[in-house]
């Protein structure tokens, strides 16, 4: 999992690699190097942020090249191992996402041939079969080294041979080209283009393009040349950037009044009483005897959440399960529905589950965030969450309206199945339309949570309890805190921790209660006696007109009053803000927490 | 040239509206107010712009971050001491002469230009008000500035300050020395400027308006509204009577059978009718409905408001997220207000809704009423006093 970029135009080719690969940091940020073709080919690498590269790097003339940020899959953190990687002859370069599966046997057949390798990595293997398939045509050598070749991989080469192009190949990786004028680009996701064009062209699987700076040719996969469809980005370049806010995660926890909104646009008829999808995803819907929710992490639960939604509102039965797992065990019955979630449409295991229910005959659909993203062109159809780009690693708005759009789809099965009336719908847009001010209400009470999470912040391990749909929320709310502050987090169905995880509770084990006015009223409250019983402070979530919970609970946060099961809105995001708060009183690298990146597209 | 913005003040005579958003964020025809300051810097050909936040910042952050038209840098004011002590947050990104404004009053963008191209090196905007004892009074001397005295006890002068100038950097020296010893009112600062024989230009603003109490809203959002051309995006369906200027946003929908008379502003993602009345000079935020057989006019519905049917509102105004059910009344009237312990005689008022409340179906409102935020009201009310936020009518 690495981000990738390449220019080829009439600017400083430096300045254009660090400034997208700022914008690639997501996917990657324990090295960075960039190579560049001008008298010849010059690369530079730095171990750490792009900053330092930034920092330290000389000045390297020329007007084409490419860079990469780095997140170890093949060998260690250190210079050697960053890209761009040399062939022998220092001649080719090559810069790489993806891995390369039988890297090994190819290694070892080359250093039989007397190859002297400088890195651990499975991609400095490529560079060697460009080279020793090269006979004059940069081209042909990368498609007869690809052919060697197993596993996945986005990666562009550059030879000072043929200065005046870059190759760029896919395969289940994400990479997309920009096109400009007198100057293209190629780049692993949209944001590191968008300061210099909105204009692009996506390639798909086995695809290979040769990038020039008044020419852009792409080939399939049978390497003949083949005509691709230019896209308009509608985002700007400003959406990616964080507007005075301290962290992109605070931005976009801030942004949810609105992207609440954009779930609902021209879906959602107040006056019609109406849920409309696309005629696609209507069409797919219609004759289906059960679902199956595959996802992975923040995905996963905004799956749980659905999960519950759905069988509350129709007979379907839902299963959820993990990309990384459905792909090998789950079942994949042929009437039934595999909703795959990703916010990147990238995600390396949802994708490969994709594939998989659609190779069985299953009915697929994604829901993502990402317009033209892989997952979108693999399903049978998909809906969109419509938030705009998310760059912090910890998911947060795409969260919120992963679950709108699940309700909405619940609704839309119910509606099919005439499970639900016109005025019973009524009543449901009607809580829609709230939320967007419950979620106001909640930023507008920040204050209040900052103050919780001071008393968080020495804690060793912080357990969230829920009942029913805020089961799945209380995992979410572990997840947030350990993604971003490294406390441990645990979330448990409140029920269950008399089943064992009270062994852990102790003075220092804060618990996080999440209690809403419906059934599981009596027993949550139980729950939290029984917790208190053993020493940890509670801090309860609960509604705003609860006026029992301050007897029970040492600290309560409150969210709007809302009798249905929509409140779980207003409380993620209390939860993302105490995450939020309790990494900022830490210190911590909020937006770029270790070890993890934004979309991972490995397995 | 750079150019200041303050806008960390809270505006706590705009109550309830400034309970959750900062003076400079109140709409004026769907815009909020330093959107229009902003744009009117920019337009003057001043493309970095620093602006103080403070009270509710975030609101600020997230509403401008998509700004195109300048660079927008932001600095804290944590408290908001006075306009010298903001501006003086800003120090640090400033390095010869700027401009400074309150985000908080309309400009035109040609009273910017005047200001900037003059060359002298103090400048003060100055405006003719019917009322200047409530602001700071300037008296000048062959167009020289002679004296601003801060809001005076009786009626003098004519010309008021508009708190915008243009100052060299060196401005700073005196700011530091005099918030060192407490003063923190720019216009002290100005006038101590004046005594040390320092010249200070004058220029006449053509438009600059000032919103203090809540009812001027209506009274600028009316003068505004002029500024809109019609545009319809979103779906009008058939037998929809639209006359004069009307804006309607994208993914609106207007049904059948509603009757528009512009000046109308209507924003994105609503939906209005059938059978619905709006009168000049209404304007309705994004993502409201208004349900059948009801009537608005002179009015200002905020973003995200749901009106019943057959309700009625004349120059009045209903906060953000307000739910109000059917067959809802405002009385129109002239009354008298006290604010601040002096009465005031409004004329044509509605009512004044803030954000949030719910008002259940068959309530009427007397004229002038001022309803705080996230009140309940529950059906059948009448509803002859202010209700303070938060309370609950039963």
């Amino acid at each position: 999992m690495c981000g990738i970029i390449g220019y080829n135009g009439f600017r400083n080719a430096d300045n254009v690699l660090i400034e997208g690969l700022k914008r690639l940091e997501y996917r990657g940020y324990d090295s960075a190097g960039i190579g560049v073709i001008g008298k010849n080919l010059k690369v530079f690498k730095e171990v750490g942020e792009i900053s330092k590269l930034e920092k330290d790097i000389p000045k390297l003339d020329g007007t084409i090249g490419i860079g990469h940020t780095r997140w170890a899959t093949h060998g260690g953190v250190n210079k050697e191992n960053a890209h761009p990687h040399l062939s022998g002859n220092k001649k080719i370069a090559i810069i790489h996402n993806g891995i390369i599966e039988n890297f090994k046997k190819l290694r070892e057949n080359l250093e039989k041939q007397g190859v002297k390798f400088q890195s651990q990595t499975d991609t400095e293997v490529i560079a060697h079969l460009i080279e020793k398939s090269y006979t004059g045509n940069i081209q042909d050598a990368v498609v007869s080294a690809l052919k060697k070749i197993q596993g996945s991989y986005a990666l562009l080469v550059i030879s000072s041979d043929e200065p005046d192009k870059i190759i760029g190949a896919r395969k289940e990786s994400p990479l997309v080209i920009g096109v400009g004028d007198n100057e293209n680009f190629l780049a692993s996701d949209i944001p590191a283009l968008l300061k210099y064009t909105n204009r692009v062209v996506y390639l798909d699987d086995g695809e290979i393009c040769v990038l020039e700076k008044n020419n852009i040719k792409i080939f399939n996969d049978k390497n003949r040349e083949i005509k691709k469809e230019e896209n308009l980005i509608k985002w700007d370049f400003k959406d990616a950037e964080k507007s005075g806010f301290s962290h992109f995660m605070l931005k976009e926890i801030y942004d949810q009044p609105d992207t609440v909104h954009k779930v609902f646009l021209g879906r959602v008829s107040e006056i019609e009483r109406t849920i409309k999808f696309p005629d696609k995803v209507e069409n797919l819907i219609e004759n289906i005897n059960s679902i199956s929710i595959v996802a992975c992490g923040t995905s996963y639960y905004s799956g749980l959440v659905g999960k519950y939604f759905i069988e509350k509102y129709t007979d379907l039965p839902v299963n959820v399960e993990l990309s990384s797992e459905y792909r090998y065990f789950g079942s994949k019955n042929k009437d039934s529905l595999v909703v795959c979630i990703s916010q990147s449409g990238e995600t390396a295991d949802t994708l490969a589950a994709l594939k998989e229910a659609k190779n069985s005959g299953c009915k697929t659909l994604v829901i993502t965030n990402a317009i033209g993203s892989t997952a979108t062109r693999v399903a049978d159809a998909y809906i969109l969450t419509q938030s705009g780009p998310e760059i912090g690693v910890a998911a947060t708005k795409t969260f919120t309206s992963q679950i709108l759009v699940l309700f909405l789809l619940s609704l839309k099965l119910a509606l099919i199945d005439n499970m639900i009336g016109a005025d019973r719908l009524y009543d449901y847009i009607l809580h829609l339309k709230e939320l967007s001010r419950k979620v106001r209400q909640v930023l507008e009470r920040n204050q209040e949570i900052i103050d919780v999470a001071k008393k968080l912040v020495d804690s060793n391990s912080i357990f969230f309890i829920g009942r029913g749909i805020n089961f799945p929320i209380s995992l979410e709310g572990a997840l947030k805190l350990k993604e971003i502050s490294y406390l441990h987090a645990e979330g448990f169905a409140a029920g269950e921790l008399k089943h064992g995880p009270f062994a852990l509770l102790t003075k220092n084990t804060p618990v996080v209660a999440i209690i809403t006015n419906d059934s599981t009223y009596d027993k949550m409250i139980a729950n939290i006696g029984e917790v208190k019983a053993r020493g940890p402070q509670v801090i309860a979530i609960a509604d705003e007109n609860d006026n029992e919970i301050e007897k029970h609970a040492d600290f309560v946060l409150r969210f709007p009053n809302n009798s249905s099961a929509l409140s779980c809105i207003p409380i993620s995001v209390i939860l993302q803000l105490l995450a939020y708060h309790v990494a900022n009183l830490k210190g911590c690298s909020i937006d770029k927490p270790r070890n993890l990146a934004k979309s991972v597209t490995v397995e | 040239m750079k150019a200041v913005i303050l806008a960390a003040g809270e505006g706590k005579r705009l109550r309830p509206y400034t309970e959750t958003l900062p003076k400079v964020m109140l709409p004026i025809v769907n815009k909020p107010i330093l959107e229009y300051v902003l744009d009117a810097v920019s337009k003057s050909g001043i493309d970095e712009i620093i602006v103080v936040v403070g009270y509710k910042k975030e609101v600020i952050l997230e509403y401008f971050k998509d700004y195109k038209k300048a660079k927008i840098t932001y600095v804290e004011q944590d408290k908001q001491l006075g306009t010298a002590h903001a501006l003086l947050q800003a120090k640090k990104q400033l390095k010869d002469s700027f401009i400074v404004l309150a985000g908080d009053n309309i400009i035109d963008q040609e009273s910017i230009s005047k200001l900037i191209n003059d060359e002298s090196k103090y400048n003060i905007l100055i405006k003719k008000h019917p009322h200047p004892s409530k602001y700071g009074v300037v008296f000048l001397e062959k167009n020289k500035l002679k004296e601003i005295v801060e809001k005076p006890k009786e009626e003098m002068g004519n010309f008021i300050s508009t708190g915008i100038y243009k100052l060299p950097k060196t401005v700073f020296k005196i700011i530091d020395d005099l918030a060192s010893q407490g003063v923190y009112a720019l216009s002290t600062i100005i006038q101590s400027l004046v005594d040390q024989n320092q010249e200070i230009n004058t220029i006449i603003a053509k438009s600059w308006m000032d919103i203090v109490y809540p009812w001027d809203l209506i009274k600028v959002n009316e003068k505004m509204i002029h500024e809109y051309s019609s545009s319809i995006s979103g779906t009008i369906e058939k037998g929809v009577t639209i006359k004069g200027d009307v804006f309607v946003g994208k993914d609106t929908t207007i049904y059948s059978g509603c009757y528009i008379v512009g000046p109308v502003v209507i924003g994105q993602g609503c939906e209005i009718g059938p059978n619905t009345c709006i009168f000049p000079s209404t304007t309705i935020g994004d993502n409201s409905v208004i349900n059948p057989f009801s009537l608005i006019q002179n009015s200002i519905i905020m973003n995200e408001v749901h009106i019943g049917s057959h309700s009625r509102f004349i120059n009045s105004i209903i906060g953000r997220g307000t739910i109000i059910e059917e067959h809802f009344s405002s009385i129109t009237g002239t009354p008298t207000v006290e604010i601040e312990g002096e009465f005031k005689k409004l004329k044509n008022m509605g009512v004044m809704i803030g954000d949030d409340c719910n008002i259940k179906s068959h309530v009427v409102i007397d004229s002038g009423k001022i309803i705080g935020r996230n009140c309940k009201i529950d059906s059948m009310k009448k509803i002859i006093d202010n209700i303070p936020s938060n309370s609950k009518v039963m």
